[in-house]
């Protein structure tokens, strides 16, 4: 449900409604009684965030970092710099080094070396001061059984030395409104992760810290977060997530690191990864009758370096000056186009390149 | 120098109270200690008045010792054997020591709020026992019953101390269990121990009935903080003379009340430094 305020034409009276997204409504003004249709606008489908450069100063910096684990170089002599106001996705296949490197940030593991500073604030000497500056999610978050969400916050809210009153307003914002009063050892997975969501928010700090904030969880939640991390964005607030799940990194982040194996092996905006990786868009083309037959002649076509065709979708990956020689070719040849697509390069494709180059 | 913010101490120790007042077998415990108190200060009070073996209050308190030499350490040591470990296996530790609090506050907060559990423990069940007990046998030597109360919450720290120390240099929740039960059964073990050493350094059941015991035997009841706890409750009530299975034993002097005291301090401070160093140390 979104809630919208829209103005009557005739006598200008605010109103307020609430409707689905592309849901059309009649309304009447309650002061003019002027009858009207509302349509809601359509929620916009995620897609490659606008790259900003950003610049300024660094909200996250991360000199050097190296940690083992018995004998077992976790994470090998990683830096990296989160730019105020960004959102970076912290990339890496499953026991990369991602939380490794985030607990050695908060201080919560002894790193062997490195330095640390969040917010300007050495994480060492000005612990306090650092850590005040973040929310913090961790990859398994988990509360005290026996109190109530409530208390739980009101808890936070006290460590943090942030106002109480946001603590009911949160707890609606996240939708656990109807459980404030009951055991946290009762809750759902999800209801956990969604109170580590609210305590995340506590006090308003600059810059938040998400350790796969998505994981296992299923979509509904998955669309409450990233709404909630473009909102922190859009609030003017650093955020650093990191994930698995490239989909969701490519469609809110700026900038983006990836780590393999303990060492950082890409940092740079998602375009970028994918220029410096060649990886260009693709064509899909949906031609009648093609049945998962390639064209020989496309095959032959100079400049196409990849193709392949789905029963009647044929996939071609080319320089973006030859595209439209593809479509006059297949037009030339008799085939019948019912359909043309270009699909933008995805990072997953980038990721897989980079973690397999580096094997 | 370490910096240090008594107010996210008190916000841990609060944090801490609630959620465990709550724990299931913390009230088990403090349920079946406060039972046993009442029927024990119950049977043994009545009894005091009609039969002169019974030497009123004082002991009625020898008796509570056992109940509460037994009990007050148990709800310690499930109070506090997994507070590190388990909230760091849990991951609700990871979230706490995010905000901006230091690990040496967590750690004073915690044995303050879990202390105030057991303190809450025994106020109730001693309290409630000590009206038993003033109503049947009478008020007098009530400084003593005021010592004992004091002693049991200062041996309730004492076993939270170690179980702290415990909970933060065990890894996992599990192996923290055995160190619990170590802890628990500590006494039994050092009575073994020390017994065993005793004949084996050439003494004999003989030499207890003729009071031929060498100085360290009673001097080692300072490697065991429940024995430790057991000799300051007989000095509370002026004690130096124990008669038991037919032996008489004269308490050392060294054992004096001030130095049962220090002896208690240590206990009470070396496994905090230690649980200190553990848990700074410790990747989280």
């Amino acid at each position: 449900m979104v809630t919208k305020k829209v103005e009557c034409p005739k006598c200008k009276t605010h109103i307020t409604i609430e409707g689905k997204p592309g849901e059309t409504t009649i309304l009447s003004c309650p002061n003019c009684n002027l009858k009207g249709k509302y349509t809601f606008p359509k929620e916009e489908k995620p897609s490659i965030v606008k790259i900003k450069e950003a610049d300024g100063e660094n909200a996250i910096e991360i000199k050097n970092l190296t940690k083992t684990f018995n004998g077992f170089k976790a994470v090998d002599d990683i830096s990296f710099n989160v730019k105020k106001g960004e959102i970076f996705g912290f990339l890496g296949p499953n026991g990369a080094g991602k939380t490794t490197t985030l607990k050695s940030l908060l201080g919560l593991i002894n790193a062997d070396s490195g330095e640390f500073k969040i917010n300007g604030y050495d994480i060492k000497t000005q612990e306090i001061e650092a850590k005040r500056s973040i929310g913090f999610l961790p990859e398994r978050v988990q509360f005290y059984e026996n109190l109530t969400p409530m208390q739980t916050l009101n808890f936070f809210c006290e460590l943090q030395g942030a106002d109480k009153s946001i603590i009911k307003p949160l707890l609606k914002d996240v939708g656990l409104e109807e459980a404030i009063n009951k055991k946290v050892g009762n809750f759902s997975k999800g209801m956990v992760q969604l109170l580590g969501v609210a305590q995340v928010l506590i006090g308003s700090p600059p810059i938040y810290i998400l350790d796969e904030p998505m994981g296992g969880l299923d979509a509904r939640w998955v669309k409450i977060i990233r709404e909630k991390i473009k909102s922190l964005k859009e609030g003017g607030s650093t955020v650093i997530f990191s994930s698995h799940i490239l989909t969701e990194v490519e469609a809110l982040c700026d900038r983006v690191a990836i780590i393999n194996k303990g060492k950082l092996i890409a940092e740079d905006t998602v375009s970028n990864i994918s220029k410096v990786l060649n990886i260009k868009p693709r064509l899909s083309i949906h031609v009648k009758d093609l049945d998962g037959k390639v064209p020989e002649v496309i095959k032959k076509l100079k400049g196409v370096e990849f193709v392949e065709a789905k029963k009647d979708i044929l996939f071609v990956t080319c320089e973006s000056a030859i595209r439209s020689k593809v479509i006059t070719t297949l037009e030339k040849e008799g085939f019948n186009i019912i359909d043309i697509r270009t699909i933008q390069p995805s990072l997953e494709e980038a990721f897989v390149k980079l973690v397999e180059e580096d094997r | 120098m370490l910096k240090f913010n008594p107010k996210s101490v008190f916000t841990i120790a609060k944090k801490e109270f609630l959620d465990n007042i709550r724990n299931k077998w913390v009230i088990l415990l403090t349920f079946i200690f406060v039972v046993l108190v009442l029927v024990f200060s119950y049977v043994s009070g009545s009894q005091s008045n009609s039969d002169s073996t019974f030497g009123g209050m004082q002991d009625t308190v020898f008796g509570l010792v056992g109940i509460s030499s037994l009990l007050i350490p148990l709800i310690a040591i499930i109070l506090g054997f997994s507070t590190i470990s388990g909230e760091a296996e849990s991951g609700s530790l990871y979230v706490v020591l995010s905000y901006p609090v230091r690990r040496i506050e967590v750690l004073f907060g915690k044995l303050f709020g879990l202390g105030s559990v057991i303190v809450f423990s025994i106020v109730l069940g001693f309290g409630l026992g000590g009206i038993v007990i003033f109503s049947t046998v009478g008020a007098d030597n009530w400084q003593g019953y005021i010592a004992f109360i004091l002693l049991s919450i200062l041996i309730g720290f004492i076993y939270l101390s170690l179980a702290i120390c415990i909970s933060s240099f065990c890894k996992k929740r599990i192996t923290s269990i055995g160190g619990g039960i170590l802890i628990f059964f500590w006494g039994m073990i050092y009575g073994t121990v020390i017994l065993a050493a005793y004949f084996a350094t050439g003494y004999s059941m003989k030499d207890f009935t003729t009071g031929n015991i060498p100085g360290w035997f009673w001097n080692s009841v300072i490697v065991s903080p429940g024995d430790l706890h057991q000799t300051a409750v007989q000095r509370a009530f002026g004690i130096t003379q124990i008669e038991s299975a037919g032996f008489s034993f004269k308490i050392p002097e060294f054992l004096s009340m001030a130095n049962v005291m220090i002896f208690h301090f240590i206990w009470l401070i070396v496994p905090l430094i230690l649980a200190y160093f553990f848990f700074k140390r410790r990747d989280i």
